[in-house]
């Protein structure tokens, strides 16, 4: 796979978010990044697990999540190309959640040994990568009041147009419609609700005019509706370097 | 694994599941009606959506094998009773 292609997602986030500057371009396109195949559903890194290196989604969809004792995963987080998710693993050395494929996915991954010497080399990349951990927790913020306090169609909608305006960064919003490869089951685990509940709402959702769902794909079909329901603000993904 | 498929009623409503989802038993079917039951009629309940709530299990297109039924009944008091302040 092409240098550039695997970089290409990452780069253009950080060029919109943070404006990185072109020297450290060059610097994130100089660093030794090994690509591997996944299929989808399977463990990139699990809960409890050392990480050696930090994975970069090339392409692809994946999770984080946690699974309690009666055997009930909650979603904490989607993660979509361009996006390190298990970046905090430099520091924090024992992984306190999984980290799961949705789709088949290309992984880029960083070794943590090559990510501290860039980070020594160039200390605006560091702050890149620290705003980047920042914004995570910004989101787990966001996704606790989504799901401690909103109506489950609510939740579900604001989980869509959060992750729409994430793909959208990357250029992956197709006028209306967006990937988000989700079965009914993953949908709820990210809601907090079950299978049959997470059934109820996307059909609730589409029968009142808002969205449609339908094989891994969302279709706007009103888009004042979607953003009244989702109650979104999105300042919390500190989408430009002034936010 | 046995095939099972939760339909919800809400009030008169009917809304079919047409998927399904695969248990090992029915005790793990009853537990997932149990916790879909509760969260649809919390929700249904708070937006005055419906005051009664029913999921009925049933193993692929065989008549259900479990019920449960969720109502929910809110007592207006007269307010002339006497109140006590200790």
């Amino acid at each position: 796979m092409p240098s550039d292609t695997i970089r290409a997602a990452l780069i253009q986030r950080l060029r919109v978010s943070s404006a990185i500057a072109d020297e450290d371009v060059k610097e994130i396109e100089a660093l030794p990044i090994s690509v591997r195949q996944y299929p989808s559903e399977r463990a990139v890194v699990r809960d409890g697990e050392r990480a050696s290196e930090c994975c970069l989604i090339v392409d692809g969809f994946c999770a984080r999540s946690k699974t309690i004792a009666s055997g009930r995963r909650q979603i904490l987080s989607l993660q979509i190309p361009g996006e390190i998710p298990d970046l905090m693993s430099l520091f924090l050395h024992v992984m306190d959640h999984d980290l799961t494929t949705l789709t088949p996915a290309t992984l880029g991954f960083i070794s943590h040994d090559n990510l501290r010497k860039l980070h020594r080399r160039s200390p605006r990349v560091a702050e890149m990568f620290w705003r980047d951990t920042l914004i995570d927790s910004a989101m787990f913020r966001e996704w606790i009041v989504n799901v401690g306090q909103r109506p489950a169609p609510a939740r579900l909608a604001h989980v869509m147009i959060e992750l729409r305006e994430r793909l959208r960064l990357i250029g992956r919003v197709d006028g209306d419609s967006f990937e988000m490869p989700l079965t009914q089951e993953q949908i709820g685990e990210a809601l907090g609700i079950t299978a049959v509940h997470a059934n109820r709402v996307i059909k609730q959702v589409r029968q009142e005019g808002v969205v449609e769902f339908s094989r891994g794909r969302v279709t706007v079909l009103d888009e004042q509706k979607f953003q009244e329901l989702a109650d979104f603000d999105g300042r919390y993904l500190h989408q430009s370097p002034t936010l | 694994m046995p095939r099972f498929h939760f339909d919800i009623h809400e009030d008169s409503r009917l809304i079919k599941d047409e998927d399904g989802q695969n248990f090992a038993n029915v005790e793990g079917a009853r537990k997932e009606a149990m916790l879909t039951g509760t969260s649809i009629a919390r929700e249904a309940f708070v937006a005055g959506r419906a005051d009664h709530v029913v999921v009925d299990v049933r193993e692929d297109e065989q008549t259900p094998c479990l019920r449960i039924s969720i109502r929910l009944e809110v007592q207006e008091l007269a307010g002339d009773q006497p109140r006590t302040i200790a």
